[in-house]
């Protein structure tokens, strides 16, 4: 029989990463939302806590949790800030190609000295020329010797402004297509790689979010991950790795959206008493109330698929996809909730709205989610 | 030096409380006991102590029933005690500060002990007995509403303040002592995951309750404050208005002027 209660191992991770959220991230939230400040003091207060380099082996000084404590995390902070959040966990999708790409040497090498202290690394897969297609990606690795000369332009890279490391993905030979693809660790100091400026976004406006441009950045060939043409490979398993953690990020949002709608809707009062006495707004709120419930159920269940070693394509897929879509629903309705308020900037449900956005795009857009779930689907059937 | 730090499982800020059905007691059913408020401050000061007086030694200890003291226990090493001792009693024991004194001062008195810190008082019943009856249980001078303890190594005593109505009263006294801490000078520290999930392994060591007296007082009726009417409140766009309509209110409906 599969186990829903937490032990209190998990509830004290949970419990830790709730008042850090509550007391930490929450109130500063608006304030960063509103002038897209990118709190670093709060993402130095999250790594000195443990809260950042969750998937990270302890021998190599991160908090070598599991899927599904990473996800009890990720869920209470997005509570607070999901904006925050995909800052503070954007360095889980960065490192996770060096923990299932690298060798144990390079392991050791990247990873202890870049967790003993306060740092970003950022993932850079997107180009400005396509996300979704990944497999198409134009930047270039031209062997020299005994290194790659890099060459080409990342977008839409969280905390690429703010890193130390990259984690790259580049082509040896276009023509190759998938095939062509090898990932390598570059550090910020390598000459050639020019991070841009800060994009304005519609939500996670705490986080931060730029472009990285490589221009003859030599990286000696051991700093590769796995073979020339693994790039691939190890992208796509990441993203496996990482894309549970985002459904849990969307039920954060979600309850957020739920907690704040049912309070307001019992404080405020129409046609005599509490909306939440009309049935309208009840049926509203059950039904959110389902989704959140149901988020946090898949994602519960893609990262103990996970943790039990299972592939987990397909599971976290459907976390992803439904958490997601689940969030921006939830956090539409709480602004139906509270009426006019809702859509005022003093109240805090309209940036959940803008939030709940992002996890629909991010990490695999929704329609490559769908995608990956019929192919998984089908596959049963055939 | 050897600081014993009391500690008491409370009921987190957040839960919701409801009368027992009895109504003589808080129904304990689904509430989160937690580490909080004055304990907290007293553990940071245990904490602070020991930083600064070389090759000390921090013991928590509390009392209470299964799960919750266990917990509370934990937390305290999760955020840098070495030991951690536990007497159990069952839950819906005596109430009686009076007797959780007497229970820690047995168990006291078998550990080393330069300094036997609490919180000024527990953050659920907040009695403030606790620390006063302990001194007397133990025979030692106690001392409550305590600011700035620090150790004067040079003098081989314990300095501090207490925070006195309009003043502030300057103290020294050598150990043992208890102390009743108002409340650190230093904002309490937060435990990191890693000492969180090491926590989980540390060794709990159980000690039996032993010295408790016949107990006198018994909690008698729990009320909750009944629901205050006559609050309105004014909505308003802007502090202008707000100010505005609140100005008519006290000068047409209160009358406070005219
Ligand atoms: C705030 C933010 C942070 C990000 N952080 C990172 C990061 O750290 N690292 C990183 O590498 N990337 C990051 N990304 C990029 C993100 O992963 C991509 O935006 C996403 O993968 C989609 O790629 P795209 O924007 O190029 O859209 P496109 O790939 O151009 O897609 C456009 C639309 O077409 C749909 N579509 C595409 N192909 C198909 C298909 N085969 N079938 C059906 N529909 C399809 C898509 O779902 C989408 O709706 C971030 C993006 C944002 C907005």
């Amino acid at each position: 029989m599969p186990e829903f209660s937490l032990t209190p191992d998990q509830e004290s991770l949970r419990d830790l990463a709730r008042k850090f959220a509550r007391t930490e991230m929450a109130p500063h939230a608006a304030e960063c939302d509103r002038t897209a400040r990118f709190p670093e003091e709060i993402y130095r207060k999250a790594y000195d806590l443990g809260l950042m380099n969750l998937n990270v082996p302890t021998e190599f000084g991160g908090s070598g949790l599991g899927l599904f404590e990473q996800c009890l995390i990720v869920e209470e902070l997005a509570y607070g800030c999901a904006g925050m959040t995909t800052s503070i966990i954007a360095n889980c999708l960065a490192l996770e190609p060096i923990l299932l790409g690298g060798s144990p040497e390079q392991r050791r090498r990247f990873l202890t000295p870049f967790c003993a202290s306060y740092q970003l690394a950022s993932f850079a897969l997107t180009e400005p020329s396509g996300g979704s297609d990944a497999g198409a990606i134009r930047t270039r690795a031209r062997r020299d010797g005994d290194a790659y000369v890099l060459e080409g332009e990342k977008c839409f890279i969280t905390n690429a402004p703010h890193a130390s490391l990259y984690t790259v993905f580049a082509t040896v030979d276009p023509e190759r297509k998938h095939k062509g693809i090898a990932a390598f660790v570059v550090p910020r100091s390598a000459k050639g790689v020019s991070p841009g400026k800060d994009e304005e976004k519609m939500g996670h406006r705490a986080s931060s979010t730029g472009t990285v441009r490589f221009e003859g950045v030599r990286v000696p060939a051991e700093d590769r991950l796995g073979e020339e043409g693994d790039g691939f490979s190890i992208a796509m398993r990441t993203l496996d790795q990482t894309r549970t953690p985002i459904g849990a990020l969307a039920t954060g949002i979600a309850q957020a959206a739920l907690d704040l709608a049912a309070a307001y809707s019992l404080k405020r009062e129409t046609f005599g008493k509490p909306i939440s006495e009309h049935q309208a707004i009840q049926i509203k709120l059950a039904n959110m109330a389902q989704a959140v419930h149901a988020a946090r159920l898949l994602t519960w269940h893609a990262a103990w698929t996970i943790d039990h070693g299972g592939k987990g394509t397909l599971e976290s897929s459907i976390a992803k996809c439904f958490a997601s879509d689940a969030a921006l629903d939830v956090a539409d309705e709480a602004i139906q909730t509270f009426g006019g308020y809702g859509y005022m900037k003093e109240y805090p449900v309209e940036k959940l709205l803008r939030d709940a956005k992002l996890t629909q795009i991010y990490e695999g857009a929704n329609e490559i989610q769908r995608t990956v779930i019929a192919r998984e689907l089908l596959r049963a059937y055939q | 030096m050897e600081i014993v730090v009391c500690v008491k499982p409370v009921p987190e800020a957040e839960t919701r409380l409801r009368v027992a059905a009895d109504g003589a007691r808080l129904d304990a059913e689904g509430v989160k006991f937690v580490l909080a408020g004055y304990d907290e401050s007293a553990v940071e000061q245990a904490l602070l102590l020991k930083e600064a007086v070389a090759g000390s030694t921090v013991h928590a200890i509390a009392l209470g029933p299964a799960p919750r003291t266990e917990e509370v226990l934990r937390a305290a090493v999760a955020l840098g005690c070495d030991k951690a001792s536990w007497i159990e009693v069952p839950s819906g024991g005596s109430d009686d500060p009076l007797d959780a004194a007497r229970i820690l001062a047995a168990a006291i008195r078998g550990l080393p002990h330069d300094l036997v810190l609490c919180g000024k008082q527990a953050g659920d019943d907040e009695s403030g007995l606790v620390a006063g009856a302990l001194a007397e249980a133990l025979g030692v001078p106690g001392f409550g509403y305590v600011v700035d303890l620090r150790w004067d190594a040079a003098r081989s005593r314990f300095t501090f303040h207490r925070a006195v109505e309009s003043g502030q009263e300057s103290w020294e006294c050598p150990g043992p002592i208890v102390i009743g801490l108002q409340q650190a000078w230093n904002d309490p520290r937060t435990a990191k995951l890693p000492a969180i999930l090491k926590s989980r392994k540390a060794t709990i060591t159980k000690i039996a309750a032993s010295g408790a007296a016949a107990s006198v007082a018994t909690p008698e009726k729990f009320e909750l404050p009944a629901p205050r009417t006559g609050a309105k409140m004014i909505e308003y766009r802007t502090p202008q208005e707000a100010a505005e309509k609140l100005v008519r209110i006290l000068r047409e409906d209160a009358k406070v002027f005219p």
